[in-house]
């Protein structure tokens, strides 16, 4: 700190410094005084409005908060994960442990998410983070599509669910890092991958290269820039998977039941429908075991953490529509040929 | 100030949300209370970040890179690029920096109307959730949800353990799900003729057996948006309402096509448990 070294500081910076500690403490203490003003309206507030909403609205916002007080914690640390390799992590330290292929620096990179304890909705602003510190976009996307399928948590909880009957667990692992390599391969022959990218995460880019001050300024910085880009796309994808929950009924899409072919496409909308996070959709897809074909479930188990509701709200934050729509139907297309060829086979 | 509260504001609110229900121990209403110390640690994280972010003065985090205008976002392609080179150079990268010049020049300021529009659609519409997220009292999921979630398959979350468990007839700890997998799934239903249990769960109409209804629990593995409705059949004459949440006391017993059913011998309508969750 400049007030603990005077004899090195000229006078008006070392009282500045201190005027404006002192301010920054102040500013600190109105944003305790604004959290514990929340604890309060969050303790009183119910009282006030006793009367609840139609059954249908309640329970679309029950979901919803679920779904949200879930996924923040993973949020949070997607953020500050992204806040260590974008600021506290020195440059070159990571890239100098990668392959310099480019194929083969994506394939390490898919592999990350072993290392890297986020579910999806951590994996955006981690991979933002990421793409700030200077990995290019489709090693960026290889990472962020592998990560929610080849990560240590959904290899336990799909093996819990499945074993390896049928096969589910070893064609839902080399499927999940086969399509994130294919979308990887893919956008690395786009003329102009940075113009995958949204203007306004490039505008954040451009911004944060700048950012001034010392590391603990950037952090904050950066705490806040990452929020704003992900938090209302989180509330909007988790009220919407909410809303489509309550709407669609259930029955609509199992009806289809064990056509091989249907049966597959069925469950693949049902998994961008109920935007289940990766660890615990092998239980439920457990439930769909019995009337479903294995490749149905396969296929539910790729679409899911990849492409659905909640998590395209996310990536919206970073790449364009024109990005994503390329990214659904590869993941879509694969998935059913993985799921076609599991039928077949088992 | 938009840009802190759709970002630190939303965050926050939901962290003091979160840290509201553990404290009142109804976290279990929204998430498998297994996974809660990490939620109420991360809420604390959150909240700390909040708190200090107000001494980042208003702006902070934007001011910088607005006099570089239309210019920074292609910089920023070019210095990725000198970051990453080194290592790229083996490979044949067709994305020149120049090139992202003249196609991404857009000025930072002005924003298309309709993405405006969209942005202050989005921030209102998200702020309106988290909103009543806030001021809303916790609520549980209807039955008429639970009902509209049972796919006729049976539940297996509990996998076998549950059925090895039983045929040892230690069922204390028993609850509806587990009980669920075990009338599907018994192979010698027989083995638990006669188990006397106490159950607590609501109400739904049962599959037209005369005089029963179904008990149902939502079990969560996760949180709320993976319940799936476990139910078995009860064999009683009490008529309730569906929905309604009752204690049952009662035996096993097998039909006689040989499935399971519960014979109540005592039905008592209670108020919703606080925990109306299994996991």
């Amino acid at each position: 700190m400049a007030a603990s070294s005077p004899s090195r500081v000229a006078a008006p910076p070392h009282t500045a410094a201190r005027a404006s500690g002192r301010g920054a403490w102040i500013a600190v203490g109105i944003g305790v005084l604004v959290i514990a003003a929340l604890f309060l309206i969050d303790a009183l507030a119910p009282a006030l409005f006793p009367t609840s909403l139609p059954t249908r609205a309640q329970d679309g916002l029950t979901l919803a908060i679920s779904v949200l007080i879930e996924s923040l914690p993973f949020v949070a640390l997607g953020v500050v994960l992204s806040i260590v390799v974008q600021v506290w992590v020195p440059p070159g330290v990571i890239e100098r442990w990668m392959p310099r292929r480019a194929w083969a620096r994506r394939m390490v990179l898919s592999l990350l998410g072993m290392l890297v304890p986020v579910c999806e909705c951590g994996n955006v602003p981690f991979a933002r983070g990421l793409l700030m510190r200077g990995f290019t976009v489709p090693e960026t996307l290889t990472f962020l599509i592998a990560a929610p399928i080849v990560n240590p948590i959904v290899i336990i909880t799909t093996h819990q669910a499945f074993g390896f009957d049928d096969g589910i667990l070893i064609a839902r692992l080399l499927g999940g890092y086969a399509i994130a390599n294919l979308i990887g391969w893919l956008y690395s022959r786009h003329p102009d991958p940075d113009g995958l990218l949204t203007d306004r995460f490039r505008e954040t880019c451009a911004l944060v290269l700048d950012e001034p001050g010392g590391r603990g300024r950037r952090s904050l910085a950066q705490f806040v820039i990452e929020l704003r880009a992900v938090m209302p796309a989180l509330v909007i994808g988790s009220a919407l998977a909410g809303a489509v929950q309550v709407l669609i009924p259930r029955e609509a899409l199992l009806a289809i039941g064990s056509n091989p072919a249907l049966s597959i496409v069925a469950m693949m909308a049902l998994a961008m429908v109920v935007a289940i996070c990766s660890n615990v959709d092998a239980f439920f897809a457990l439930s769909f075991a019995s009337t479903f074909t294995p490749g149905s479930i396969v296929a539910f188990l790729l679409v899911g953490p990849l492409v659905d509701i909640k998590m395209l709200a996310l990536m919206r934050t970073t790449f364009t529509t024109r990005t994503l729509a390329g990214i659904v139907v590869i993941v879509v297309l694969s998935a059913f040929a993985i799921g076609t060829v599991v039928n077949l086979l088992a | 100030m938009g840009t802190r509260w759709l970002g630190v504001g939303l965050a926050s609110v939901l962290a003091v949300v979160t840290l509201g229900l553990a404290f009142t121990g109804r976290l279990g209403l929204y998430i498998n209370p297994d996974s809660a110390w990490f939620a109420v640690g991360m809420a604390v994280v959150v909240l700390i970040g909040a708190a200090l972010s107000f001494a980042l003065p208003l702006g902070a985090e934007s001011d910088h890179g607005h006099d570089h205008g239309a210019s920074a976002p292609a910089e920023r392609g070019a210095l990725r690029k000198e970051r990453v080179g080194a290592a790229e150079s083996g490979h044949h990268h067709p994305n020149h920096p120049d090139s992202a010049t003249p196609d991404h020049a857009h000025p930072a300021h002005p924003a298309h109307p309709a993405a405006l529009a969209a942005t202050v659609v989005g921030g209102v519409a998200a702020s309106g959730v988290v909103l009543l997220t806030l001021v809303l009292p916790p609520a549980s999921l209807s039955a008429e949800l639970a009902m509209s979630r049972d796919v006729g398959a049976p539940p297996l979350f509990a996998g076998s353990d549950a059925v090895a468990l039983a045929s040892t007839g230690d069922t204390a700890s028993f609850g509806v799900g587990e009980w669920a997998t075990v009338f599907a799934t018994a192979t010698n239903p027989d083995a638990f003729d006669g188990d006397t249990v106490t159950l607590t769960g609501f109400v739904t109409p049962g599959d037209g057996a005369a005089g029963g209804f179904d008990l149902t629990r939502l079990v969560i593995t996760h949180c709320v948006i993976d319940a799936q409705p476990a139910s078995i059949p009860i064999a009683a004459s009490d008529a309730l309402e569906t929905g309604q949440w009752v204690t049952i006391t009662g035996t096993v017993s097998s039909t006689a096509d040989g499935r399971l059913q519960i014979d109540a011998s005592a039905v008592e309508p209670i108020d919703e448990p606080t925990d109306p969750y299994e996991y």
